[in-house]
C-alpha cells in the first residue's frame, strides 16, 4: 500500500514537474527577452534608440548596418517622480571613458518609459573607429556605462549578406539610421543612403528572425497633387488619432505627414498625407506628442526653427494641404517656443515633461552639452 | 672603556649599515602609483586579501571638476593592485590617480596621455560632380579625402558663397546642415542639397528657389582646419567654383547611351558615353558586364566629368556576345534614375514607369 502511495506520489510529483517545466518554457518563449543571449553586442556605432517592451533598448547602428536589442534589466518604476538635469554631460561622459571632451559626440537620447532613467548613445571619438557608448543616467544624475561587452542582446542586419568574394573592395555604401520607433511589435527604421536617393522605411518584427532584414516600405510624398517624390523619412513618432494608430513622419524635405500604421505592410508603396509644411531652410529633428488642458500637441525640434508646438486637435479631420503656400508655415497651426533654444535632441519623459539635450552652437558646444527635464509647454 | 677604538668604529659601521638597509627597505616599500602598459598600478603596497570595493583605496579620474571616475576594472596581479581602464589611454587627457592607503595619507599622481598629432597629412582629393556647371536641381555632393577624417565638422567646415562672396548660412543654407553621410572608412563624405528647395512646389522651393540658381556663380570652400581622424588639420583647404546650369529633368535612358565595344584579342576598354553627367559613386557599382558564364572581372574608370564609363577586363576580350546589366537605381546628378524622375510630374502621362531592378544592353565583341 505504502509502495503504491509512494508510486502515486512520485507520479504526481513528476507530472507537476513536467507541468511546471512546460509552463516555464511557455513563459520563456513568450517573454520579450527570451531570445536574448549574454554576449558582446555587435555594435560598430550607437545611434538612434527606442525602448521596446520589458526594458529592451533598441539601438540603431549606422556603421554596422544593424539594429541591436539590448536587455537593460531596467524595469522598476521609480519610487517618486524625478527630474534629471545634468550640466556638461559631454564632459562627464568624456571623464568616464577617458577621452578629451571634444571627442565625445552625443548621437541620441531616450527615456526608459518605466524607470524614467535616461539613456544616451554616444561615440568615443570622431573617427571611423570611435567606440560606441550607451550611458545610463539615473535619477540622481549618476552615469553608468552599459556593459556592451557582456549583456543579453540580439542583433539583426539591415543589409544583404557580405559579398562572397572576400578580396572585393570594402563597400563604401552605408545607410545612416535617422529615426527608429517600436510600433505594434515591429522596430521601424528610417534611414538615408550615402549613395542613392531611393530609401525605404524598414519594418523589422521583434523578436528578430534569423537573417531577416524586415520588410521595406516605399514612402512617397506628393506636393500639392502634382509632383511625387520618393521621400526618405527623417524622423517619426507613433501616434493615435481618433482610435487609429498612425506614424507622424517628417520627411527629409521638411513636410510633416501622417501614415496609418495599417498601411505599413511589406512591399507597400505609401503616400503620406501632408498635415504641415514647416517652411524653408529647416529640418525637423525630434517629435514628442502630448496632451495638456484637454488639447493635443506635438512638440517638434528643428535645425533652424527652434522648437515648435503643433496644435494637434482634430488631426483626423484636418484637411490635407492641397495648395502651394507662400507663407513660412502651412497646414496645422503651430507656435514657436522661444524659451527652448539650442535643442539638439528631445525625448518624451511622461505626460508633463520632456527631456532636452542642448548645446551651444559651433565651437562653443564642447563642455556645454546638457540634459534638462522641462515642463511641456 | 668598554670598547677599544677599533671595535667601536666597527660597531658604528655595522649600525650605519643596518640603518641604511632599513631606510632603503622603507623607501622600497613606500607605495607609489605607476602607469604601465595602459594600466595604473600601486607598487610598494601589499593589497589586503579580500576587498569588496577597491575604489575605496584607489581611483583614477580623467577630468577635473564634478566628473565620474574613469571606467575600468581592478585586479590584484602578482601581489600588485592594478586598475585597467575600460578604454585605451587617449591623447590630450590628463589622468589623476589617487591612492588612499589604509591609515596613511592619500597619494595623488598626474599622468599625461600622449600628445595629439599635429602633422597635417589629409587633403581633399576630389569633389564630385567634377564639372564646373552643376544643374540647378543638383542633389548630392561627394567629397573625397586622402585620409580618414573626423565627423561632426561639416556644418562649420563647408561653406558655399554666392557670386558676391556672401556665405549662404542659417536659413539660406543650401546643404542639409549636419547631415553627414560617411563611407565606413570616413574618407568620403556625402552631403545633400536641401531637397525641400529642389522639389517643385514645396514651400521651400517656392519661397527660396532651388539651392543652385541657373546662371549664378558659387564657390565651395572646405576649411583646412577640418581635423583628420588623428585630430590634425589638413595640409590645405579646398576651393571650387561652379555655375548653376539648367535643371536636369530627363530620367537616364540606357537607349540613349553610346556603347563602344572593344576589339577581340585585346584588353582594351569597353566604353559607354552618357548624354549628361552621372552620379560618380553609383557608376562604380551599378553597371556590370556579363557573358554567358557570368560577370566579367575588370576595373572601372570614370572619365570626362562623369559622362564616360570605361571598363578594362582582367583578361583579353574573346569574340562573342555580351551584356551590360544596369541597375535601374543608377542616378544622374539630380537624383533622376532609370524610368523615374526625382520629382515626377503626375500630370505628365508620358513618364515611363519602370519597376524592374535591372535593364540590359547587348553588345558584340568582334
Amino acid at each position: 500500500m505504502r509502495r503504491t502511495m509512494t508510486s502515486i506520489g512520485i507520479g504526481i510529483a513528476m507530472c507537476l514537474t513536467i507541468v511546471l517545466a512546460l509552463t516555464a518554457t511557455a513563459a520563456l518563449q513568450t517573454s520579450p527577452t527570451a531570445q536574448l543571449t549574454e554576449s558582446k553586442v555587435q555594435l560598430a556605432s550607437a545611434g538612434p534608440m527606442t525602448f521596446g517592451p520589458a526594458g529592451i533598448l533598441f539601438v540603431g547602428d549606422s556603421l554596422g548596418a544593424s539594429v541591436a536589442a539590448i536587455d537593460t534589466g531596467d524595469t522598476k518604476a521609480p519610487a517618486s517622480a524625478v527630474k534629471i538635469n545634468v550640466d556638461g554631460i559631454d564632459t562627464k561622459i568624456a571623464a568616464l571613458v577617458g577621452i578629451a571632451p571634444d571627442q565625445i559626440i552625443i548621437n541620441d537620447v531616450t527615456v526608459n518609459p518605466v524607470s524614467k532613467n535616461v539613456y544616451v548613445s554616444a561615440s568615443r571619438g570622431r573617427s571611423a573607429d570611435a567606440a560606441p557608448l550607451i550611458v545610463k543616467v539615473d535619477g540622481t544624475g549618476a552615469l553608468t556605462l552599459l556593459p556592451l561587452d557582456k549583456i543579453r542582446n540580439a542583433s539583426v542586419s539591415l543589409v544583404d549578406a557580405p559579398a562572397a568574394n572576400p578580396s572585393a573592395q570594402r563597400n563604401p555604401r552605408t545607410q545612416t539610421i535617422t529615426g527608429m520607433a517600436y510600433v505594434n511589435g515591429n522596430v521601424m527604421v528610417a534611414g538615408l543612403s550615402n549613395e542613392e536617393w531611393k530609401s525605404a522605411l524598414r519594418s523589422i518584427p521583434y523578436p528578430f528572425k534569423t537573417a531577416s532584414q524586415g520588410a521595406t516600405i516605399q514612402i512617397w510624398h506628393s506636393s500639392h497633387g502634382q509632383y511625387e517624390t520618393e521621400s526618405p523619412v527623417r524622423t517619426f513618432v507613433p501616434y493615435t488619432i481618433a482610435g487609429q494608430q498612425y506614424i507622424l513622419a517628417a520627411y527629409t524635405c521638411t513636410p510633416l505627414v501622417k501614415i496609418p500604421v495599417s498601411q505599413l505592410t511589406p512591399g507597400a508603396k505609401i503616400k503620406g498625407q501632408e498635415i504641415a509644411d514647416l517652411g524653408a531652410g529647416n529640418q525637423p529633428l525630434d517629435m514628442v506628442p502630448y496632451s495638456k488642458d484637454g488639447h493635443n500637441y506635438i512638440l517638434i525640434s528643428n535645425t533652424a526653427f527652434g522648437v515648435l508646438k503643433l496644435k494637434a486637435d482634430n488631426l483626423e479631420t484636418y484637411p490635407a494641404i492641397v495648395e502651394p503656400t507662400r507663407t513660412d508655415v502651412a497646414g496645422v497651426p503651430f507656435d514657436k517656443i522661444a524659451a527652448l533654444t539650442n535643442v539638439k535632441h528631445m525625448a518624451a519623459v511622461d505626460g508633463a515633461n520632456v527631456l532636452l539635450v542642448t548645446a551651444k552652437p559651433g565651437a562653443a558646444a564642447v563642455g556645454s552639452v546638457s540634459l534638462s527635464t522641462v515642463a511641456l509647454p | 672603556m668598554l670598547f677599544r677604538k677599533g671595535a667601536l668604529r666597527k660597531f658604528l659601521l655595522v649600525w650605519i649599515a643596518v640603518i641604511a638597509m632599513v631606510a632603503m627597505t622603507a623607501i622600497a616599500q613606500s607605495p607609489s602609483i605607476q602607469l604601465d602598459s595602459g594600466a595604473f598600478k600601486i607598487t610598494g603596497w601589499n593589497p589586503p586579501a579580500s576587498v569588496r570595493d577597491w575604489s575605496t583605496y584607489f581611483i583614477v579620474y580623467a577630468g577635473s571638476g564634478d566628473v565620474p571616475p574613469l571606467a575600468g576594472t581592478y585586479a590584484v596581479e602578482t601581489g600588485v593592485l592594478v586598475f585597467h581602464p575600460r578604454f585605451p589611454i587617449a591623447a590630450a587627457v590628463q589622468y589623476r590617480a589617487v591612492f588612499h592607503p589604509p591609515g596613511g595619507n592619500a597619494i595623488t599622481k598626474l599622468f599625461d596621455g600622449p600628445k595629439r598629432e599635429t602633422a597635417p597629412m589629409a587633403r581633399v582629393t576630389q569633389v564630385y560632380p567634377s564639372a564646373d556647371v552643376w544643374p540647378s536641381n543638383q542633389l548630392r555632393l561627394y567629397i573625397y579625402f586622402s585620409s580618414p577624417m573626423s565627423r561632426g565638422e561639416a556644418a562649420r567646415r563647408i561653406h558655399i558663397l554666392d557670386d558676391k562672396g556672401k556665405a549662404l548660412e542659417g536659413t539660406e543654407a543650401v546643404l542639409l546642415r549636419g547631415e553627414e553621410l560617411w563611407d565606413p572608412g570616413f574618407q568620403r563624405l556625402t552631403m545633400t542639397f536641401d531637397p525641400g528647395r529642389i522639389k517643385r512646389d514645396l514651400t521651400s522651393n517656392k519661397t527660396m528657389g532651388p539651392p543652385i540658381a541657373e546662371g549664378k556663380r558659387y564657390t565651395l570652400i572646405i576649411d583646412r582646419d577640418w581635423p583628420d581622424a588623428r585630430g590634425a588639420p589638413m595640409i590645405e583647404g579646398f576651393r571650387k567654383e561652379y555655375r548653376g546650369g539648367p535643371a536636369q529633368r530627363t530620367a537616364p535612358d540606357p537607349k540613349q547611351w553610346r556603347v563602344t565595344p572593344p576589339k577581340a584579342g585585346a584588353a582594351g576598354a569597353l566604353i559607354i558615353d552618357f548624354p549628361v553627367p552621372m552620379n560618380y559613386p553609383l557608376l562604380q557599382r551599378m553597371i556590370r558586364v556579363t557573358d554567358t558564364k557570368g560577370n566579367i572581372a575588370g576595373t572601372i574608370d570614370i572619365q570626362r566629368q562623369e559622362t564616360q564609363w570605361r571598363f578594362t577586363p582582367r583578361e583579353t576580350w574573346k569574340a562573342g556576345e555580351y551584356q551590360l546589366i544596369i541597375d535601374t537605381g543608377i542616378e544622374d546628378l539630380a537624383g533622376n534614375h532609370i524610368g523615374q524622375l526625382f520629382d515626377i510630374d503626375t500630370f505628365d502621362h508620358i513618364t515611363e514607369r519602370i519597376t524592374a531592378a535591372t535593364v540590359s544592353l547587348r553588345f558584340s565583341v568582334r
